[in-house]
């Protein structure tokens, strides 16, 4: 449990400290100002985590006061769900409405009474630590709805959503998006030859080796359905999705996983369509999946273990 | 006249510092009072507000508070008179931890 202490008064932070201290709370932090505090949290957070867990804030500071400084933290993304406890010598009534107003989850009046801050600190990091297992709760369900089970890559439900909002980013922004899909090359000879366990393993590593050409938050690689998987490229044109593509068939043929009933060649292939569309109210997202399909289809057509293309806006 | 203050063990440490803090917040008064800089007073009365009861002194917290009023209603005298008793009350305070 890491609390923070921010508060202009020395003799208040030490008596603060003393009374945590002593009562097994071992992790205070100090800081003389807001900005002081804010500095504090924003490194951490530069870190790519905050430990935190609660936040006493002194009311009446100079410079900036605490209700300024708990409206900037419920700002940041990062910092908005610490908890504020707002410490105060003046009870009154419109300082306590602008500090709840601002976010703070309770207060505890100067001078501070050992007991109130004690009993405060306990309820506030209880409610904290509820919270942050209902966050754990939920984020572990989001990512069991959204992955696929066998491969652990996305799932066809978190494939619709982000087709759905890079469909709409695409149209805000007049951005081209891109889709692949890919499919393994005469899957049904590899199942009934190795059998339905190979199989799942033969999935598995393709998986991994689409995933492998994919990365940051505007590209997805998800398991479509059996032995389809789907690229989505929320900011990549045609070529670089064909570059793409390209990569992901590379990736799978190197596996070097033997199939010898393939009559491409000797091991696991994937055939690659590849489409582009600009978003607008006259497209639907379907239209470029029936188009990166089309382009698939070609790629079977053609010998299968290579890339099409489809271009929709230059038909 | 000696006035008896019992303060919590675990604060010993802290008192020797909190004292001196206490004589710099007598000085700043003194100079503020001089100057008829009422802001400085008003801060100063508001801090010890705050702290003095925490630590136990209950006595601080109240002259504090009045020094703050005395502040708002630009009450040089009464300022004045309020940080006389409280550097009295710190000269002849007896600390008995507990």
């Amino acid at each position: 449990m890491s609390i923070l202490v921010v508060d202009d008064s020395s003799d208040s932070r030490a008596l603060i400290k003393v009374l945590l201290k002593e009562k097994g709370y071992s992790d205070i932090i100090l800081a003389e100002s807001a900005a002081k505090g804010l500095e504090f949290l924003m490194t951490q957070t530069a870190e790519g985590r905050c430990k935190v867990d609660l936040i006493l804030m002194d009311l009446v500071m100079p410079d900036m006061d605490g209700i300024e400084a708990c409206l900037k933290l419920k700002q940041d993304e990062m910092l908005k769900d610490i908890p504020i406890i707002m410490v105060t010598a003046s009870a009154e009534v419109e300082n306590l409405d602008r500090a709840f107003a601002a976010g703070a989850i309770d207060f505890i009046t100067k001078p501070l009474k050992k007991i109130e801050l004690l009993a405060r600190v306990r309820s506030v990091l209880k409610l904290k630590s509820e919270m942050d297992g209902r966050k754990a709760r939920e984020e572990e369900l989001r990512r069991l709805t959204s992955l696929d089970g066998l491969t652990g890559i996305a799932n066809r439900r978190w494939f619709d959503e982000f087709v759905d909002a890079a469909w709409r980013q695409g149209m805000r922004n007049k951005q081209v998006i891109s889709l692949l899909m890919l499919d393994i090359d005469c899957f049904k000879f590899f199942n009934d030859n190795y059998g339905h366990q190979a199989g799942d393993e033969c999935l598995k590593s393709v998986a991994r080796a689409i995933q492998s050409v994919v990365s940051g938050p505007f590209e997805l690689a998800a398991r479509y359905g059996g032995e389809e998987f789907a690229i989505v490229l929320a900011s990549s044109n045609l070529k670089n999705a064909a570059e793409v593509g390209e990569r992901a068939r590379l990736a799978v043929e190197s596996l070097n996983i033997p199939h010898s009933h393939s009559p491409v060649g000797a091991c696991i292939t994937v055939s690659v369509g590849a489409a582009s569309v600009v978003p607008s109210m006259e497209t639907t997202s379907k239209e470029l999946i029936k188009a990166a399909d089309d382009a698939l289809y070609s790629a079977k057509q053609n010998g299968r273990n290579r890339v099409c293309t489809y271009d929709i806006n230059n038909k | 006249m000696k006035a008896r203050v019992k303060v919590d063990q675990e604060l010993a440490d802290l008192i020797p510092g909190f004292m001196d803090n206490r004589q710099s917040d007598i000085s700043c008064l003194t100079t503020a009072l001089q100057q008829g800089d009422f802001e400085t007073i008003r801060v100063i009365g508001h801090t010890l507000k705050g702290i003095g009861g925490g630590y136990g002194f209950s006595a601080i917290t109240d002259i504090g508070a009045a020094i703050e009023q005395a502040a708002k209603e630009q009450d040089i005298p009464k300022a004045s008179r309020l940080t006389e008793a409280l550097k009295n009350y710190l000269e002849n305070v007896e600390i008995v931890y507990e």
